[in-house]
């Protein structure tokens, strides 16, 4: 398996909660232990993200789970400054769009106090919020 | 051609905020306000109640307390009907998809005449609020919206990526909300009316980096009805309307963005729907007079018209810098201000922006009026222009 994400710990529930499904769980289940982990198709091999039951490009139902290794390049940023309601106590929300290295392109909160530049090499973190995890990215720490 | 449909009267109220708060003790309802428009605009189209037979509605917000709204205004407007009477909906696209469907109606012979209607309420609700809803309507509810991404937060990132991609400024895309407020200036129907300079536009508070207060949309209300009908009862009115040329479609099966890395910044479906339309239409986009774009911020109206071909790619905020697509400019977009001054009511926007096509088209514009205008475009869409709706509408005068 991959190495460990870092992890950082937060205060305080996670204002929008995710469900949780029989199919996902494993997801979330591995996140809390550190590891970022999705689906890849037995048959065409694309990955897909979020995990699937199949596979959205050629339909197959077979797949696989595999490690993420949580390493990729900023693809865009924004800081959100008027946010959800239920979203207030973390304004202002510095998201962005990440193109992981295995080929597909996730959404998350960055992390870090200066902006990130668009092609950057990013990693994941993992965010420990009191009532369960989340993901999120941040400048790479030199390898 | 034996099935043409033409666009033949409308009516809409001016864009703001109409909507009341629960505890005021007069409450605005919408039926009010939208049974007055269908009269108009009937009168307008200069047909009578027992042609119409079919009403498509661009649904309600969740803040409008009157459910099932189309069968309720058949029955305000006595009105029976043999063709259709429905509700459709598709986030931006919702106000699209009504006169779309009032389109098919009439051409597949359903309908001699068909009304494409809506009222969109949501100005009382705060931007808190509003966001705890929208949040859910565009990106993944698990996998998106735990970080709180509001609808035009995927905008910003449009723009982030463009400005990196294209070296576009700041003040490149401001041009287009200045353009828009000097056209608003023009249209009494629009919400924001008193020019704005670039500096104004740079100097807001910013609301989804980059974008300030200026390049993103306020919270809007109104109401639109539009009539249409088979092109024989359009030459039998002897009133100039507009034909409808041609239309195109693209959903590219994606929601907010692509798990497989793509350019976000294409709006490829804009671009194939913009083709389809052209060809269905026996035109090129050149041929285009205006063009009335669903576009939310300043970057939007930047990228879709680039993806329509209305100038070259990395061109759209130069393009509008350089007063291409004002009135009296190479191609004007968006004459009647737009989302950003005329006002953005999201589900009765794209029939706001055919309203702008009819006026237009019948030389009924006023000191908006594009010189000659034959040909208009509208384009409206979902998501991060995730699908595209064209439509090309020609005057006969």
């Amino acid at each position: 398996m991959s190495n460990s994400l870092p992890s950082l710990e937060v205060a305080r529930k996670r204002p929008w909660p995710p469900r949780i499904t029989a199919f996902t769980e494993p997801f979330w289940q591995a996140l809390s232990d550190s590891r970022l982990t999705t689906t890849r198709c037995t048959a065409c091999e694309l990955p897909t993200f979020p995990p699937k039951p199949y596979c959205p490009s050629c339909w197959s139902q077979n797949m696989r789970w595999i490690a993420l290794s949580g390493h990729g390049r900023l693809y865009s940023r924004t800081v959100i400054h008027v946010v959800p309601a239920d979203f207030a106590e973390e304004a202002p929300l510095h998201n962005g769009i990440v193109d992981l290295d295995e080929g597909l392109r996730a959404a998350a909160r960055l992390i870090g106090d200066t902006p990130i530049p668009l092609d950057t090499a990013v990693e994941a973190v993992v965010l420990r919020y009191e009532d369960g995890p989340l993901f999120a990215f941040r400048l790479a720490s030199a390898a | 051609m034996s099935n043409s449909v033409a666009l033949i009267g409308a009516a809409a109220c001016p864009v703001g905020r109409l909507q009341s708060r629960p505890e005021d003790p007069i409450q605005v309802v919408e039926h009010e306000i939208l049974t007055g428009l269908v009269l108009d605009a009937v009168a307008d189209a200069g047909v009578t109640k027992e042609q119409i037979d079919a009403l498509v509605l661009a649904q309600c917000r969740s803040g409008t307390v009157q459910k099932y709204f189309a069968t309720f205004m058949a029955d305000l407007l006595r009105l029976p009907m043999d063709g259709a009477v429905m509700e459709v909906l598709g986030n931006g696209m919702t106000g699209g998809l009504a006169f779309d469907q009032a389109v098919k109606e009439v051409r597949l012979g359903h309908a001699e005449v068909a009304l494409a209607l809506g009222i969109n309420m949501e100005s009382a609700m705060t931007a808190g609020e509003q966001s705890n809803e929208t949040m859910r309507m565009t990106g993944d509810v698990d996998f998106h919206t735990p970080f709180g991404f509001t609808p035009i937060s995927w905008y910003a990132l449009d723009a982030m990526r463009y400005m990196h991609d294209f070296g576009a400024t700041r003040e490149q895309l401001a041009s287009v909300a200045v353009k828009n407020r000097r056209h608003a200036s023009l249209n009494p129907l629009a919400h924001f009316r008193k020019p704005i300079t670039v500096e104004d536009v740079v100097a807001q508070r910013p609301i989804v980096e980059p974008l300030g207060l200026y390049d993103v949309p306020a919270r809007d209300d109104g109401a639109v009805c539009l009539v249409v009908a088979s092109e024989a009862v359009a030459k039998a009115s002897g009133r100039p309307y507009a034909r409808l040329r041609g239309r195109g479609f693209h959903h590219e099966g994606v929601h907010q963005i692509s798990e497989l890395p793509n350019d976000m910044t294409a709006f490829a479906a804009a671009t194939r729907a913009g083709n389809a339309a052209c060809e269905a239409a026996g035109i090129a986009m050149d041929d285009i007079d205006f063009a009335e774009l669903y576009a939310p911020c300043t970057i939007t109206e930047v990228l879709v018209s680039e993806a329509l071909g209305f100038c070259d790619r990395g061109r759209g905020a130069a393009q509008a810098e350089a007063g291409e697509t004002t009135l009296g400019g190479r191609i004007p977009i968006c004459p009647s201000g737009g989302c950003l001054s005329r006002g953005h009511p999201p589900f009765v926007t794209p029939l706001y922006d055919t309203y702008e096509c009819l006026e237009q088209l019948r030389g009924d514009a006023g000191k908006r009026q594009v010189k000659d205008a034959a040909l208009a475009l509208t384009c409206c869409e979902l998501g991060n222009y995730n699908a595209a709706l064209v439509q090309i509408l020609e005057a006969v005068r």
